[in-house]
This record gives C-alpha cells, sequence and structure tokens, in this order.
C-alpha cells in the first residue's frame, strides 16, 4: 500500500507541476511511463485493482497511450547485457518469491505484463511491438503519433518536419 | 455528501462494520476474526485528545489490556518526508492528502494490524476522519477520499471530542498558541493568523460534524474539565470491552 500511494503522490506532485501547466499552454506532453504503470505493478503487488483505478480518478486522460510489449525473455536479456544488478523493487524482491534476483524478476515482471495485456484492452493502448529494431519503432510510434497531432503547428517552428 | 454504506464496496471484507474494511481494502491482509480492538480518538487541534488517550491508556494498562498508541503522521517511513515537505512550500491540496494518505497505510500495516492480531487494544490519536476533514475543507472531492480510504479499518469505537471555536480558542492560546497548518494560512484567509485560526477551525469543525452519523461518532463535550471527559471516555470504553462483566457482576457478588 504504501508503495501504491507513494508513486501515486509522486505523480500527482508531477501532474500538478510538469503536466497540466504546459497541457493548458497548448504543448505536447510526453510521458515516460503513466498511470497505467500503477495499475500493472499495484495489482501484481495485491493492490485492489478497482482501488487503484479510484485513486488516480485525478490524472489526465492521454490523448494517446503507447505501450512497448516485449517478450519477458527479451526484457531480462536487455536488461543484463546492460547493468550488473536488478533494482530490489524492479525486480519484485520486497513480496519474497524467489531469493534469486534474475527468477523474481522473471516471476513477477511476468505478472506484470499479464497486467498490462489486460490494461490494453481496458484502456485502449496502442500496442508497439518492443522486440522489432529501434527504427522500425519509431516509424509506427511517429505514424501513430501523427493521427493524434495537429501537423499544421509545426509551421510555428523554425525545424523543418522530419 | 455521500454516504459508504448506500455504496458497499466489495473488497477482501469491506463492509464498513467494526473491526473491517471500510471499503476495498487491502487484499493481501485479510482482518476477519482479530481479537484486538480500535479505538480512534478524534478532534479538532487543541481539543485535548493526547491528555485523554494517556489517561486512557494508564487505565487500561492497569486493568490488564495491552495497549498501543498510534498516532497522525508518526509513521517512520513518512514522518520526515511530511516535515520536508511542509517545510518546502511546494505541497499542494492533492499531495497533501496523498503523504497523509502513504503515513497512514504505513502505520496501518506496520502497527494497528500486527496490533489487532495480538488482542491489543489500539488507541488511534486520530483516525481517517482528521485526513477527510482537512482535505473536504480544502476543496478535495469528498467521495475520491472516501475510495482513498477505503483501505482503512473502521474502528470499534470513534470517541469525537466535540469543541466550539470560542473554547478553542481560549485553550489554545492557554497552551502553545496558534500555528500556520492548525490556523489554515496554506488557505490564505488572509495574513492575520487569529482570523485564520478562526474561519479554518470553524470550517473544520462543520466538516466533522457532517461526519458524525456517517461513521458513527460517540460525540463527546470537549468543554468540560478533563476529569469529567476521562470518566466518560471510560465508562463507555469499558460497557464495549466488558459487557459480560456487567452482566456476570450480580450474579458474582451475590
Amino acid at each position: 500500500m504504501t508503495f501504491s500511494l507513494l508513486h501515486a503522490t509522486d505523480f500527482a506532485d508531477r501532474l500538478l507541476y510538469k503536466i497540466i501547466p504546459p497541457l493548458k499552454a497548448g504543448m505536447i506532453v510526453l510521458a515516460d511511463r503513466y498511470a497505467y504503470t500503477a495499475f500493472a505493478r499495484d495489482a501484481t503487488r495485491g493492490v485492489d485493482r478497482q482501488w487503484v483505478r479510484e485513486l488516480y480518478s485525478f490524472a489526465v486522460r492521454p490523448d494517446l497511450a503507447l505501450y512497448f510489449r516485449v517478450p519477458i525473455d527479451v526484457s531480462v536479456d536487455r536488461l543484463l547485457a546492460r547493468r550488473v544488478k536488478l533494482k530490489f523493487y524492479e525486480s519484485g524482491m520486497d513480496l519474497g518469491w524467489s531469493s534469486n534476483p534474475v527468477e523474481s524478476f522473471r516471476l513477477f515482471q511476468g505478472k506484470v505484463l499479464d497486467e498490462y495485456d489486460q490494461l490494453v484492452r481496458e484502456f485502449g493502448l496502442e500496442v508497439v511491438d518492443a522486440g522489432g529494431s529501434i527504427t522500425d519503432q519509431q516509424r509506427l510510434v511517429r505514424t501513430l503519433i501523427a493521427q493524434h497531432v495537429a501537423m499544421t503547428r509545426v509551421d510555428l517552428s523554425d525545424e523543418q518536419p522530419v | 455528501m455521500s454516504n459508504l454504506s448506500d455504496a458497499p464496496m466489495e473488497g477482501a471484507n469491506g463492509n464498513g462494520q467494526s473491526g473491517h474494511y471500510y471499503g476495498r481494502g487491502i487484499p493481501y491482509l485479510p482482518i476477519d476474526a482479530y481479537p484486538g480492538k480500535l479505538i480512534a480518538i478524534e478532534g479538532t487541534d487543541g481539543v485535548g485528545r493526547s491528555t485523554q488517550i494517556q489517561l486512557l491508556r494508564e487505565w487500561l494498562e492497569v486493568r490488564g489490556y495491552g495497549v498501543v498508541e498510534t498516532g497522525w503522521t508518526r509513521s517512520t517511513l513518512m514522518q520526515p518526508t511530511i516535515e520536508l515537505a511542509k517545510a518546502s512550500n511546494t505541497l499542494n491540496k492533492l499531495t497533501f492528502v496523498l503523504l497523509y494518505a502513504t503515513d497512514f497505510a504505513d502505520r496501518l500495516e506496520k502497527e494497528i494490524i500486527p496490533a489487532l492480531k495480538a488482542g491489543f487494544v489500539v488507541l488511534s490519536d486520530r483516525y481517517i476522519f482528521t485526513a477527510l476533514a482537512r482535505a473536504g475543507v480544502r476543496g478535495v472531492d469528498r467521495q475520491w477520499l472516501r475510495n482513498l480510504y477505503g483501505f482503512a479499518i473502521a474502528p470499534h469505537m470513534v470517541f469525537y471530542l466535540n469543541i466550539d471555536v470560542k473554547s478553542l480558542i481560549g485553550r489554545v492560546l492557554e497552551s502553545r498558541g496558534m500555528d500556520f497548518w492548525e490556523s489554515g494560512m496554506d488557505l490564505k484567509h488572509g495574513d492575520d493568523i487569529y482570523d485564520s485560526f478562526r474561519t479554518y477551525q470553524n470550517k473544520l469543525l462543520k466538516e466533522y460534524a457532517s461526519m458524525a452519523d456517517e461513521f458513527h461518532f460517540r460525540v463527546v463535550d470537549a468543554r468540560r474539565s478533563v476529569d469529567r471527559i476521562q470518566d466518560e471516555l471510560r465508562r463507555q470504553v469499558s460497557a464495549f470491552l466488558e459487557p459480560a462483566d456487567k452482566v456476570s457482576e450480580p450474579a458474582l457478588t451475590r
């Protein structure tokens, strides 16, 4: 519960200081993770699903939510290739499912991924296959975003459209 | 105002009855049939809660009860954070509410529930009603607040120390004086701490009063002397904790 509530507090702070003001100013806000992360992680930790949704009902509903889906094996391989140690909470070590960090990560994040699959249906998240190349992913992301953003706005800046 | 009993929520064992969760509860911590008792002493700032709790605790311990005390923002996880946040001037009503809720969740999981499980009498100096009142006064959605605190346990008894603003002002000035937060200075009613205190506490008291029926407050007149109030608390607590003694007493003595 405290894990869930501390993240909600952090989120509320960022929402009110970092997200809502630029939205009011007509800017585009790119959020690296959103309330859906909390829905997936907290439910996996045994917090009531409906309660978490009600908790985050103060959040702004995104115009577009992208979900980068990746199989658990790919996720583990990528993380292990980049750093020595998996983080305690990221691996769900607090749940005591396994004393082996990698095994715990597999168990915990595997369940988190199952939760995400439910969220895709419930909230209509746009799924991006994150197993593919970065270029392919970025092309798809740009196509998806272009459908939601009026491209005339680009004329306002000096930059050329990509 | 919405009433929890109007919208029953299914949860771990959330039915709002004493000793059960108010709402959806904490699914991984079912609390059915715990032997301990949870007694909350509520009331606004400076009304005399701590004095009453101290006296109640001694009395209960002499009578052989194990007593655990818990109080607002006293969690080891959150107390430093809350103090820091209060000092930083960046808190808004939402983060304020959520920090308090985190503190409460920590104490619930680490202090209150284990103590109830072990059969203690838990005396809570303030309970969720202080959070509901403070946030309600600051314009936070009341239904959202009730859903948020759906993980709280409904106490077996909630004593509400009721006082009027005039008596309260006298009492606070006699003791430690008015403080920034207790005067609701963050609400910018004005620069004058006395006026702000009166306006803010007036609103708080109304907010508490509006919850009396919804949460089954046992309203205690806090304008009386410490001893008179304590007598009333002891009488009610005794009747609740030892109803069997009352029934069997004549048989034992005669």
